[in-house]
Formats: structure tokens, sequence, C-alpha cells
């Protein structure tokens, strides 16, 4: 009796996994994809313990244990494009995310809704625009000769701003128009968020004689603070992750010292320099960081009772 | 009656969210002014609202440059073979690993989602591109990247939640898997299938990084670093990479500015059905469970 129940077991599971041949077979090729294209790659990550040589090739190059990582850790530039990065990250952070929630409420605010629906069409547009275009539509329009914003500037009496070419400024920049590329896109949660609220609890406050600001605070707020909860906990959990674009476009030689960030510096490094080992062993050192960060997060998320992020 | 009276604090939102659609705008057109004003007014750096010796000669060099129209050409090829191929694999994977009793179904799909938190990086994938030879073809710029996990979570969940007894009928009467996915659940998915391939879409519409990593050969340049090579020339001159031929010194600000409209357009074609589907493709991937 026994025994033949453990037999019927596994042949069970083969004739279901019979019957679903064709599915696996339209399986195949993904997981294909993603061994070829993610977990290979995920072995290259060996060169970080290696002296890489082209002609060797991942696999034959010697090991040399850690001493990539030595010398990566002892470089000034490294941590300088680690400083960057948190740098970029937490003042974008710092204007985009209280701004985002602002815009929100306003939005929410708003009683005709073809006004509305117009605004957000208008205020999600950037985010569908290559950074690219918006590095070349900023340079336009904050260069120091003929620059739009300096020639407005210049109208008004005052002097031209290095916007581009000022570390200081260029951090100004570079905030800017991340914060003009995402505000309106970054908005969807909170309005999705925003109109689920419970209508009768507005009715009950106004009757009670509360005003539209108290209304606010004690009603709208408390009820999105789980959601804003959660982006927050997102957002500071990607600090040490930043696009590659806005800086390598926005950036130039004279802001190298604000503009240089660990992508970039990832970038320069293995591409332009070629040294395999030394680009992979800091993406390692930042993807390890990453994950550290990640499971740090999702811990505080539940310890405070909210949703995990994981 | 009285909730239709408009406030003083009403009024001021009004004003103010006008005053934000304005700064988002206003950028597009300062680029549309520039790149129909004259040389001189040009240089003064005095356009701003509007063109100033109007002329549609920035428009009339670039349409003529055959090199923008490559672009335009390689473009239009990799956003449509890799929207195609992103959309048939993420449709399978998610098909495949949104039936709950598919033996092995926790462990690929692991296999997927670890690929979020945890990467080769930079220089493994580029080893790999170049080993399997795809490196300066166009194939780099959108087999490497094909699936999108967010995307593979947004469409299981939503065939997740399709009717099984439709399913259920069609396999009893005899239909294979294959047969009941063409026939009966893409007809029902068409909005999410529009929906992910639209991002798709946008995705390799505006990627250059790809491009810029694994493009070597000029001809084979995507109007995304075309543009970058037009707009920020000498940069570029100094990291490296090879220009020749394509006159970058004597790009004024209205040609750059032309290039950047003409290579936005296409989006701002599409933009109101993109903005309508990916609100909702963002909602839906927002109550992932």
């Amino acid at each position: 009796m026994n025994k033949s129940n453990t037999r019927k077991k596994p042949n069970r599971t083969l004739v279901k996994m019979w019957n679903y041949k064709w599915i696996y077979l339209m399986l195949l090729p993904v997981m294909v994809y993603y061994i070829v294209f993610k977990y290979i790659p995920m072995y290259g990550i060996t060169i970080a313990f290696k002296d890489y040589n082209v002609f060797k090739g991942v696999l034959e190059s010697p090991w040399c244990g850690l001493e990539v990582f030595q010398k990566i850790l002892g470089n000034k530039n490294f941590w300088e494009a680690i400083k960057n990065t948190l740098l970029l990250n937490v003042l974008t952070l710092l204007v985009s995310f209280p701004l985002t929630i602002i815009v929100s409420l306003m939005l929410n605010e708003v009683m005709s809704a073809k006004f509305k629906k117009v605004t957000q069409s208008i205020l999600y547009l950037p985010h569908f625009i290559s950074w690219v275009v918006v590095a070349g539509i900023a340079t336009n329009l904050f260069s120091m000769q003929g620059g739009t914003v300096n020639h407005i500037l210049n109208t008004l009496g005052i002097d031209s701003v290095p916007f581009l070419s000022d570390n200081a400024w260029w951090v100004f920049t570079y905030v800017i128009c991340n914060v003009w590329k995402e505000i309106g896109w970054g908005t969807i949660i909170y309005l999705a968020a925003l109109t689920g609220v419970d209508e009768s609890l507005y009715e009950a406050a106004y009757l009670d004689g509360a005003t539209k600001f108290q209304r606010l605070i004690y009603i709208t707020l408390p009820s999105i603070k789980s959601v804003i909860v959660t982006m927050l906990i997102l957002q500071i959990s990607k600090m040490m992750t930043i696009g590659l674009d806005a800086p390598l476009l926005l950036g130039n030689k004279k802001v190298m010292g604000v503009s240089e960030v660990i992508s970039t510096y990832t970038y320069r490094l293995g591409i332009e320099r070629a040294k395999y080992s030394d680009s992979t062993a800091i993406g390692l050192f930042q993807s390890v960081i990453n994950i550290i960060i990640l499971f740090a997060a999702d811990k505080f998320a539940k310890a405070i009772g909210e949703d995990g992020i994981i | 009656m009285k909730k239709k009276k408009i406030s003083v604090g009403q009024v001021v939102n009004y004003i103010l969210l006008l005053v934000l659609a304005f700064i988002c705008l206003y950028p597009f057109l300062n680029v549309i002014a520039y790149s129909l004003s004259g040389y001189n007014a040009v240089l003064s750096g005095k356009v701003t609202f509007y063109p100033i010796d109007f002329t549609v000669s920035a428009y009339q060099q670039i349409l003529g440059k055959t090199q923008i129209w490559n672009s335009m050409r390689t473009t239009v090829l990799v956003t449509l073979l890799g929207t195609g191929l992103s959309l048939i694999l993420t449709i399978f994977a998610s098909y495949g690993l949104s039936r709950n009793d598919l033996p092995g179904r926790k462990f690929l799909t692991g296999m997927i989602l670890f690929t979020m938190y945890f990467g080769g990086g930079m220089i493994p994938t580029f080893l790999v591109v170049k080993g399997v030879g795809l490196y300066d073809t166009l194939g780099a710029l959108f087999v490497p990247q094909a699936v999108n996990v967010f995307n593979f979570i947004v469409m299981r969940t939503f065939f997740r939640n399709l009717p099984e007894s439709l399913e259920e009928a069609a396999r009893i009467d005899g239909a294979s898997y294959l047969q009941v996915l063409v026939k009966i659940v893409l007809p029902l998915s068409l909005p999410i299938i529009a929906t992910i391939g639209l991002f798709y879409a946008v995705g390799y519409w505006n990627t250059y990084f790809d491009a810029l990593l694994y493009i070597q050969d000029p001809d084979k340049y995507t109007l995304q670093l075309r543009l970058r090579s037009l707009l920020f020339g000498e940069e570029l001159n100094n990291s490296g990479v090879n220009l020749e031929g394509l006159g970058t010194q004597v790009m004024t600000q209205s040609l750059k500015m032309a290039t950047v409209a003409v290579s936005t357009v296409p989006i701002l074609i599409v933009y109101p059905w993109l903005q309508k589907y990916f609100v909702k493709g963002v909602m839906v991937g927002s109550v992932k469970g």
C-alpha cells in the first residue's frame, strides 16, 4: 500500500509534465535567454577575482584572489564615485519626493475632470523623452553662451550662471532635469491611492466644520501614509544605483568632480580603458551593497508594520 | 450649491498647476523656436518663446542628411524587431508560469525574479554579447535585454485573472496549449499586450546606451546615438569615438534643435495612446501579488 503510493507520486508528476510538454517548449526560449544573457554573465563575475587577459578569456585567465578589490578600494576615484552617486541620489530624492506628493495632492483637488486630464497628460510627457533629448535641450537652455535661461537672467540684470560648468550649479541642473522628467509620472501611484480614500470621511469632517487644510492633514495624508512609506523605502533602497544616462550625457570634463558616479566610472574603466577586472569588481561591490540595503529596507518596512518590498 | 463656489485656494491651485504644466511644455517650445529661427537670432541667444527670423533651413539640412534617415531606419527596425521578440518571450513566460500546477514553476519563476536583484554587470554581459557574435550587429540592441521582469510580472498577473473555465472548455474540446494561447487567451489580452508592447517600444526607441556599448560601425548608429554624437560632438571626439564625416563642428544650435525635434516627433505622435495605456500598466504592476 505504502509502497505503491510512493511509486505513484513521481509518476503523476511525470504525467503532468508530459501533459504540459508544449508549455515547457514555450518556456524553453525564455529560459535559454535568461541563462545566456543573465546567468552566464553572473559566472563572468569571476573575472573580478582574476587577472583578466583578453587572449585567455574568462575561463583561462589566472586567479589573483582579492588583488583587484584591494586595488579598487585603495583608489581615490572609486570613493569619489560612490560619494557623488549618493550625493546626486539623496539631493534628487529630497527634492522630488515631497514635490511629487504635493503635486499629487494638488491634482487631486482639481474638480474639473477635463482640466485634470489635460494637466496630467502634459505632466507625464517628459517621462517619455529620451535622456539624449533631455540633455540636448538642457544644454541649449542652460549654456553660458546663448543659453535661454542666462539670456533671461541677463535681461533682468543678473550675471550669467555657469549651470553646466560649475560643480555646485551642475548638481543643481542635474536635480532640476531629473525632477522635470519624472515628477508627473511619479504622481500616478499617489493619485491611485488618493482615489481610494473613503469619501464619507470627508463629508463627516466637513459637517464637523473641519477646514480644507485640516481635512488634508487628518484624513488625506493618513489615508495614503502606507503608500508614501512604501515609496520612500523603495527609493531609499535604490540609493546606490544610478542611471548612467543622465550623468554621462549632462556631465562634461569641467564637472567630472561631481558628475562621475559609479555607473559612469564602471563604463569608463571597463569600456573606454578596457580594465575588465576592475570594472567588474566595482559592479559586484555595488550589487552586494544594493542587496544588503534592499534586505535592510525590507526588514525595516515589515518592522514598522508596512508591506515588504521584496 | 455651496460646493459649486470656487474658493481662493482652488484658484491658486489651478494657477500653480498651469505654471507647472507650462514648465513641462516650455522646453519643447524652446526647441521648436530655436529650430525655426535664423542663424544670427540663435547666436545672440534671444530666442525664447517663438521663432525669430523664421526659416525652415535647419529642417531642410537635417532631412537632407542620409545619416539621419539611416539612423531613423535602424531605430524603427530595432524597435519593431525588439518589441516583437520581447512580446513573444514575455507572453510565453507569463502564460507558462501563470498556471499554478506546473511542475517546476517555482524554480523557473525564481530564476527570472532573481535577476531583478542581482546581475553580472556591464562587462560580463558585454563579454557574453561579444562571445555569441552579436557585437556590432543590430541584434545586440534588443536580444540581450529582450525580457523585462516588471513586464513579465504585470502580464502574468493579468493571465492569472482570466477565467479558467474558458481554457478548460477548449482543452476538453481537444485544443493544444498553443491553440488555447493563440485563439482564446491572446484575443482576451489585447489591452495588456498593447500596454506591454508600448512599454517595450518606447524603451527601444529611447535607449542609446546599448548602442553606445555594442555598436561600432557609424552606419549602424541608432537615432539616439546619432543624436548624441551630433549634439555633444566634441565630447565624443575627446573620448575617442570615431566621428569622421559627420561634420559636427559646423552644427549650429538651430540644426541641433531641429534634430531633437525630428527624433522626438514620433514619440509625440503616439503619445496620446501611450499615456492612457501606460497609466493602466503602472496600476496593474503596482498591485502585483
